[in-house]
């Protein structure tokens, strides 16, 4: 075999070598990870404590507040993704009812009502 | 030096560049990506955001198993005092006191543990009960909120009749709701010094009771100062040391410095507090703490 294909199959050999030790032997480790990469159901449930603290609040600043560590999509979608999930689920009834409201109050939120972080 | 006479040292190169791309490409350029975290993953000031809202969801429902059920995904196992640190840290921080309360209040119903759950029947109705063919409505306590292969799964904040419940469930769990019982305001009852070396610094110690003698959590307690370095003002709410007390709350006096003490849902303060000596069977001398015991009429 030619000493250049040789070669080749050890750095092709090194590679998988490396893969294998990056990806399964020491991947790299998300241990502070930030709310936007939580799986649906606990961003779902993340939106029904926003519903039921804005139940007894009624505040939707800081409810749209709470919703904004959820990632940069707007208010009006995190929650309407959390709708269409707790649909989709069977989420009781009551839960449903305060995600809805919500929704719909949350799209009556208008970010310029917020008084300007110093 | 000819080509045979270099030796495999090349292949050893070819392996060593190759274990090197590999893992530029494995911690690089496409590392794991983590796209379906728990909350356990969550960086700590995420974690606190969390908790607080978990608390801010309590106050609204008062549902303890729920709140519970939410903590957990922390997998922390002194889930209680971590909520009752970031109680006083948040009240220390001059966090709004909507939040310092919801922490306050979560923590000591999280001391206290859940309310009894009643038995479940072990067999299903008798069918006279439920007649046959009929689909059957029930109130449920369980809302499954996840996917197959999710583990999360939290109690409904209020039984509401469902078709998906095939067979009668539980009842729903009876929550205690810890908040300051509504009523008269707090009157001091007892003022005594306490003389008990064990506890190691002069303390100020609040216990607060309602009418039924029964202790109450979440009460405010501020207390003002005025020393030689100037004036100041703390506050703190009753039950975020449930080890101690539900009811009870302390802070730590400095000698030479006179505080004043009231609870803010009123009543009367309590002006000229200062650190008292006191002096143990040996002779030696000791400061000592003011139990200060307030209930309400």
């Amino acid at each position: 075999m030619a000493r250049w294909l040789k070669f080749l199959i050890a750095i092709a050999l090194g590679i998988a070598a490396g893969m294998l030790y990056g990806w399964v032997v020491s991947p790299v480790e998300y241990v502070d990870t930030t709310p936007d990469s939580l799986r649906e159901d606990y961003k779902a449930d993340f939106v029904l404590m926003v519903a039921e603290a804005y139940q007894a609040e009624d505040d939707l600043g800081w409810a749209a507040r709470r919703l904004g560590i959820l990632g940069d999509l707007e208010p009006t979608q995190i929650v309407a993704q959390a709708v269409a999930f707790a649909l989709k689920n069977g989420y009781s009834p009551a839960d449903l009812v305060l995600m809805q409201k919500l929704a719909e109050d949350i799209q009556s939120w208008n970010p310029s009502w917020e008084a300007p972080i110093p | 030096m000819n080509r045979d006479q270099r030796g495999p040292w090349y292949l050893l190169t070819g392996l060593v560049l190759g274990v090197a791309l590999g893992l530029v490409y494995a911690w690089v350029l496409a590392p794991v990506k983590y796209v379906d975290t728990v909350p356990d993953m969550l960086r700590e000031d995420y974690k606190a955001q969390y908790r607080a809202l978990v608390a801010a969801a309590y106050m609204a429902t008062g549902d303890l198993p729920r709140a519970q059920a939410r903590l957990d995904q922390l997998n922390d196992p002194e889930v209680a005092r971590t909520v009752a640190i970031q109680a006083q840290q948040a009240l220390a921080e001059g966090r709004p006191e909507a939040e310092t309360r919801a922490l306050g209040l979560l923590a000591v119903a999280l001391g206290q543990g859940p309310a009894p759950i009643p038995t479940l029947p072990e067999a299903p109705l008798p069918a006279t009960d439920v007649p046959a063919e009929t689909p059957v409505e029930t109130p449920s306590v369980e809302a499954p909120l996840a996917t197959a292969t999710s583990t999360l799964s939290v109690a409904s904040a209020t039984p509401a009749p469902t078709r998906r419940t095939p067979l009668p469930t539980n009842t729903p769990l009876p929550t205690r709701t810890a908040s300051p019982t509504p009523g008269a305001p707090f009157v001091l009852q007892d003022q005594t010094l306490v003389c008990n070396p064990n506890l190691g610094q002069p303390l100020i110690q609040v216990e607060a009771y309602d009418a039924a003698g029964q202790p109450v959590p979440g009460v405010e307690v501020i207390v003002a100062w005025n020393g030689e370095q100037g004036a100041g003002e703390d506050r703190f709410f009753t039950g975020l040391k449930p080890e101690l007390g539900l009811g009870y709350a302390d802070l730590v006096l400095t000698p030479g410095i006179t505080y004043t003490l009231s609870l803010a849902d009123g009543g009367q303060p309590v002006p000229d507090l200062v650190a008292a000596e006191c002096e143990s069977d040996g002779g030696d001398r000791y400061w000592g703490s003011w139990l200060l015991v307030f209930a309400q009429p």
